[in-house]
């Protein structure tokens, strides 16, 4: 990509009355390639503006530098140009003049003929030959801002910038401005920045969607490719695959500053009570089946019966908000994939996030399932399914929710020992547990991998069928697990005890067959799961709850107590984290032995089921045996990634630990 | 077949027309007029004050002749009072005239270099609060003439009411249209012509208007110091010598019909210059 404009560790700082200063941008690296449309998005005040203004220079940097091909930017000019929100017309020149003003400046040395033609003809591309000489008053919103962009582009800029172009216009004019302009773009090839709230309109117009943080030091929260191609129709785009994806993760997002910055402005006290270092906390879950041991534990009052007395279970719709939840500390602790703690330590998110857990909350309770389009194309089983994926040429996708969840790294097992490459053959796609059944029924993936209550639901309305249950591929393995941030841990070891006790004598209570019934009626609610009583099956013992015509498959048992089941194993931590490696997902440890000490706070657990009269409970030590007939020992997991035959290269890497 | 009929009222007189539209206008001024005449000639009359009321000015013979020969001239500093009036006005126009140019320019600059700014207005601001006559000592003296100095008493106090509204004005451009300016690169003669004058347009006037009644209250000021000049302000001090009070009050009457026309010819100036939106 050639890179057209630079903008390089750039920042601003605004002195404040009093000699301190507001540092409004922070750090922000950003390259444009010649051609692109690339739109800046954020909350208010999060400097989107600002930094456009750098980009015009219109402001300067105080720190890093901006260049347009090479060259610094300094000062503002017409190659630059920019659309203002409020529309910047002279009021007492026509719509000829006010063209005409930057014609004759900027174009000086054209002869006026031509000129008068270049303003002529800009003017027609939006479309206002009608109103060549009225004056702006006698013009509305939507008129002058073509005007505007008349204007602008009149001057043939390198760079195109727009400051809220469309904020101040009626939804209608709006969007067919917003053609309007897309189409110029795409027609003139002119480079263009947008600045712009509207999540809409950014997926819409842009190639590129740059995402800022709230301020202050905001910074670069993200960037997405939109990969819908263009010419772009409203209409079209809107049915494109990817519009509802890049609109929900631009929202997440957004969404996702604001908790931020209502977290930052609570400053939580920490509350300490009953010889416990913090009895206030915020609990993360994604609504599941497996969530059960925290509803119980809230409901039957385990947690105030530790002492607990201010937990508060915060529902997260993805895995993602789980990790950022942690990431950005305004949750505690959370449910989390088995994969999770691994995965944030290794650094999954970019950098290590080292996270811990003493407890595992369930077993089993996953399954993958696969559209009805594909049982009724006869596929039954995994050799069937390679077979349709070979014969059919088009692009197959399967969701998963995060790349640390079991289910991904189940999914990958399971193509990968049939011959499927799970990233070549089809394409693994993240996506919120709730919203696969729709995803699955529209057609927009074929299959996914997740925990129930989804795959019963899929089955139940028709739309899908359990192709493998996760006890087939490895009956027993981690589900769900309690993660802490190794630092929280750190501070709070009562408190992680007491956390720890309270949600194991609620699994001890889910366990239970006499509560099976309650326990569904209670995370069916709308607080906890929010579905139909009849799809939350715990350790159902109907094994024909999951097919479509006839019985088909063993249904998945969800396991919450008992021997194996809840103490965290460093061997499953450890094959977790080579199946990351192989996926090239996160590097594996090199300094593997102490990294899984870490992340299995086994004393931690041990402590708590004494402490509860719970010591019986064990654990065995042995392999792990997978369906495909191999096994995993902890004692050499790089010998065990060498040997592997599907698999991206992996990479090995030291990861700090925290000193205690 | 048609038949068509006229409004009657367009038939009517056009001058009865006018009267009809305008008569709320027109009417309660003209009472105003008249009670105040009555009341002055009431108070005259119980001898509240020593002044001769309406009716003696017009007995008056002096008094007579100058309403109703304002153009008469004999010579020297023996003239009507139109022609008193104009040969003010005359000064008026020409220290008013400077003061405009130099006013917008310097406000221009003011408004445009903060620096400027910071260094001239603790000077224009102490200047501004000198009295119009205390500059005619210094005028006189200065210039060593008569009509210069007249013309510059007149220039210094109207002058800061231009200076500061301007420069307030040119403040006063939007950030936007600056922005325009900046992101075009506009040259100094475009920026002046196409966004500045246009934009500190309505704050010049504003200025501009203030400073017309002030040349004028100056100039009666300036010249009733300055002896031996024809211009209605010494005509008063003359009179007043004389003991020739109607003709003051004459004199008196034209100044104030001449103030008013002033400031009324400014305003609609301004409004056909710059539409009200």
């Amino acid at each position: 990509m050639s890179s057209f404009v630079v903008v390089e560790q750039a920042g601003k700082t605004f002195p404040l009355a009093g000699g301190k200063e507001y540092i409004a941008l922070k750090g922000i690296d950003l390259e444009i390639a010649k051609g692109e449309y690339i739109s800046l998005i954020g909350h208010s005040g999060c400097g989107k503006s600002t930094l456009l203004n750098m980009i015009a220079g219109l402001d300067t940097t105080t720190e890093g530098v901006v260049t347009l091909e090479g060259q610094y930017i300094r000062k503002p000019g017409p190659e630059k140009m920019v659309v203002f929100q409020n529309y910047s017309l002279l009021p007492w020149l026509t719509v000829h003049d006010n063209v005409a003003l930057a014609v004759d400046e900027v174009l000086g040395k054209l002869p006026p003929k031509e000129r008068e033609e270049v303003i002529k003809h800009y003017i027609h591309m939006v479309g206002l030959d009608h109103a060549l000489d009225k004056l702006p008053t006698q013009l509305s919103g939507g008129m002058k801002q073509r005007v505007a962009i008349a204007r602008a582009l009149a001057v043939r800029p390198k760079l195109l910038l727009l400051d809220e172009p469309f904020g101040a216009l009626d939804a209608l004019t709006r969007g067919n401005l917003q053609e309007k302009l897309i189409a110029i773009c795409e027609e003139t090839q002119t480079t263009a920045v947008m600045v712009t709230h509207d999540v809409d309109e950014a997926v819409f117009m842009s190639d590129r969607i740059v995402m800022l943080t709230n301020g202050p030091a905001s910074n670069i929260g993200g960037i997405l490719t939109v990969d819908i191609p263009r010419p772009r129709h409203r209409l079209e785009v809107i049915k494109h695959p990817s519009y509802y994806s890049l609109r929900s993760e631009i929202l997440y997002f957004l969404n996702q500053q604001k908790r931020v910055k209502k977290l930052r402005a609570r400053k939580v006290a920490v509350v300490p009570r009953h010889g416990l270092e913090k009895v206030n906390l915020e609990l993360g879950f994604v609504p599941l089946t497996a969530c059960a041991p925290l509803a119980i534990a809230q409901e039957k009052g385990f947690f105030q019966k530790h002492g607990l007395d201010e937990v508060n279970l915060v529902r997260e719709t993805s895995w993602r908000g789980i990790a950022d939840g942690l990431q950005y500390g305004y949750l505690d602790g959370a449910q989390m994939p088995s994969g999770m703690p691994m995965w944030l330590t290794l650094g999954g998110l970019g950098k290590n996030l080292s996270t811990v857990t003493a407890l595992t909350m369930t077993r089993n309770g996953n399954a993958i399932t696969l559209s009805r389009k594909l049982y009724d194309s006869g596929v039954y089983s995994l050799s069937d399914f390679a077979r349709y994926l070979k014969e059919t040429p088009e692009k197959h996708r399967m969701g998963v929710v995060h790349p640390a969840s079991m289910h991904n790294l189940l999914l990958r097992y399971w193509l990968a020992s049939g011959g499927i490459d799970p990233d070549r053959d089809v394409e693994l796609k993240i996506i919120p547990p709730a919203q696969m059944v729709v995803d699955l029924k529209a057609g927009s993936i074929d299959g996914f991998c997740v925990g129930e209550p989804w795959n019963f639901r899929a089955a139940s309305e028709g739309a899908g069928f359990t192709i493998a249950t996760d006890r087939e591929i490895w009956d027993g393995h981690p589900g769900k697990v309690l993660g802490v941030r190794e630092d929280w841990a750190i501070a709070y070891p009562n408190t992680h005890i007491a956390l720890v006790k309270a949600i194991l004598e609620a699994c001890v209570y889910c366990a239970d067959p006499n509560h099976a019934q309650e326990v569904a009626e209670l995370i069916a609610r709308k607080e906890f799961v929010g579905t139909k009583r009849e799809y939350i099956q715990l350790g159902s013992s109907d094994l024909n709850a999951c097919n479509l015509e006839t019985p088909m498959r063993e249904y998945a048992h969800h396991l919450f107590y008992g021997t194996n089941i809840n103490r965290p194993s460093r061997t499953e931590h450890l094959w977790q984290a080579a199946q990351m490696a192989r996926w090239g997902d996160v590097p594996f440890p090199r300094n593997w032995v102490e990294v899984a000490e870490r992340v299995c706070q086994v004393g931690v657990f041990s402590t708590a089921a004494r402490e509860i009269g719970l010591s019986e409970i064990t654990y065995g030590k042995g392999a792990i045996h997978l369906f495909d007939g191999a096994t995993f020992s902890a004692d050499n997991p790089i010998e065990y990634l060498q040997n592997l035959q599907i698999e991206r290269n992996f990479t090995l890497a030291e990861i700090p630990l925290a000193v205690r | 077949m048609a038949v068509s009929y006229r409004n009657g009222k367009n038939n009517s007189n056009p001058l009865l027309k006018f009267w009809q539209e305008r008569r709320g206008d027109i009417l309660p001024p003209l009472v105003g007029v008249l009670l105040f005449l009555a009341v002055w000639q009431l108070i005259v009359a119980i001898g509240l004050i020593r002044l001769p009321g309406p009716y003696q000015i017009w007995e008056d013979q002096r008094a007579r002749n100058l309403i109703l020969y304002p153009f008469y001239d004999r010579g020297g500093l023996d003239k009507g009072l139109a022609l008193q009036t104009f040969a003010s006005l005359t000064r008026v126009a020409m220290g008013y005239g400077l003061a405009a140019v130099v006013g917008i320019a310097l406000g221009i600059l003011v408004g445009l270099q903060p620096l400027a700014n910071k260094m001239l207005d603790p000077i224009f601001q102490f200047l501004r609060m000198v009295a119009p006559l205390a500059w005619v000592p210094i005028a006189l003296v200065a210039l060593q003439q008569n009509q210069p100095a007249a013309i510059f008493v007149i220039f210094i106090t109207s002058v800061w009411p231009i200076l500061i509204n301007t420069a307030e004005g040119v403040r006063q451009i939007p950030q936007d249209y600056i922005n325009v300016r900046r992101v075009l690169r506009l040259s100094t003669r475009r920026f002046f012509t196409k966004i500045l004058f246009p934009s500190a347009l309505p704050y010049i006037f504003t200025g501009l208007r203030i400073a017309i009644g002030l040349a004028w209250l100056a100039i009666i000021a300036a010249e009733i110091v300055m002896s031996g000049i024809v211009g209605i302000g010494f005509f008063i001090w003359d009179a007043y010598q004389q003991n020739y009070v109607s003709e003051i009050i004459v004199a008196v009457f034209y100044i104030g019909s001449v103030g008013l026309l002033l400031d009324r010819g400014m305003a609609l100036l301004q409004r056909w210059i710059v539409p009200e939106k």
